[in-house]
């Protein structure tokens, strides 16, 4: 898998919602992979499951009861067509990768939906 | 009271509903979007594609699929001055990740801006705009 970009932002599965949300605006980026103390994934974080959270207590409330299970994954060698169903029957823009080693769920990158897209646009035009 | 007014991004970048899904992705990748607005010649919206609706034609020819072919028909009215609550309310009632915010003194409905899921996010991380450099400094003692 080319698109994917190796490594990504973390927090722990203690943080509080107003911490996740802080790590994703000042990095500006659409996700946070969730990881126990061992580094390994527990689940991702998205906008909306941050959004969500709204009307909750944000400095309580912690990213373990809001994020989305570990479930969605890919590794380096799934297909994109895989990858894109994923996304798209779980609506999220971004997938975490994990290694292809067995029982591995140590975090190796992230595939964006933006590099997805990306790659569309320039399929189209070098083929025109 | 924050409004709604008050988090959107104002100015939308828009297409027309003829337009290919290869102008689209174009749009997206050119200018880092998430969303694209679909108007018609009178500047009127018919609703929205986003990143979800473009990767649904993965694998697919984009010049031969028209914009109002994947759009999200535009349904949910929003107010520039509604207390920002009522609309998160409807981002997580239709499970949307974006709200087109149209410009209620104009006839047609006109969009005057759009609001993001990641404009609330800012909003409840209590970051305020072009504050990050200040949070990324190493304090100085």
């Amino acid at each position: 898998m080319r698109l994917m970009k190796r490594g990504a932002i973390t927090v722990g599965e203690d943080a509080t919602v107003r911490e996740v949300a802080q790590v994703m605006v000042v990095n500006r980026i659409g996700y946070c992979v969730v990881v126990n103390d061992k580094h390994e994934v527990v689940g991702i974080i998205s906008p909306r499951s941050i959004l969500r959270a709204f009307g909750m207590d944000l400095d309580r409330t912690k990213a373990k009861d809001i994020l989305l299970p570990h479930t969605i994954t890919i590794t380096p060698s799934s297909p994109l067509s895989e990858a894109v169903a994923l996304m798209l029957e779980k609506r999220v823009d971004h997938l975490v990768v994990i290694a292809d080693r067995p029982g591995s769920r140590a975090v190796y990158g992230i595939l964006h939906g933006e590099d997805l897209v990306r790659a569309m646009a320039k399929n189209q035009e070098t083929k025109a | 009271m924050i409004r709604v007014c008050d988090l959107m991004h104002k100015g939308v970048l828009y297409c027309y509903p003829d337009d290919s899904a290869q102008v689209i992705a174009d749009m997206m990748a050119t200018n880092r979007i998430r969303s694209v607005a679909v108007v018609d010649e009178s500047g009127e919206v018919w609703g929205s594609v986003s990143m979800l609706d473009l990767l649904q034609l993965y694998g697919k020819k984009l010049d031969k699929t028209q914009a109002q072919e994947i759009m999200r028909p535009y349904r949910i009215e929003v107010d520039p001055q509604w207390p920002i609550e009522k609309a998160i309310e409807l981002m997580k009632k239709h499970r949307i990740e974006h709200l087109l915010i149209i410009d209620p003194h104009a006839g047609p409905k006109r969009p005057v801006g759009i609001l993001t899921d990641f404009d609330i996010v800012r909003y409840m991380s209590h970051v305020e705009l072009g504050v990050y450099e200040q949070m990324l400094k190493v304090p100085s003692d």
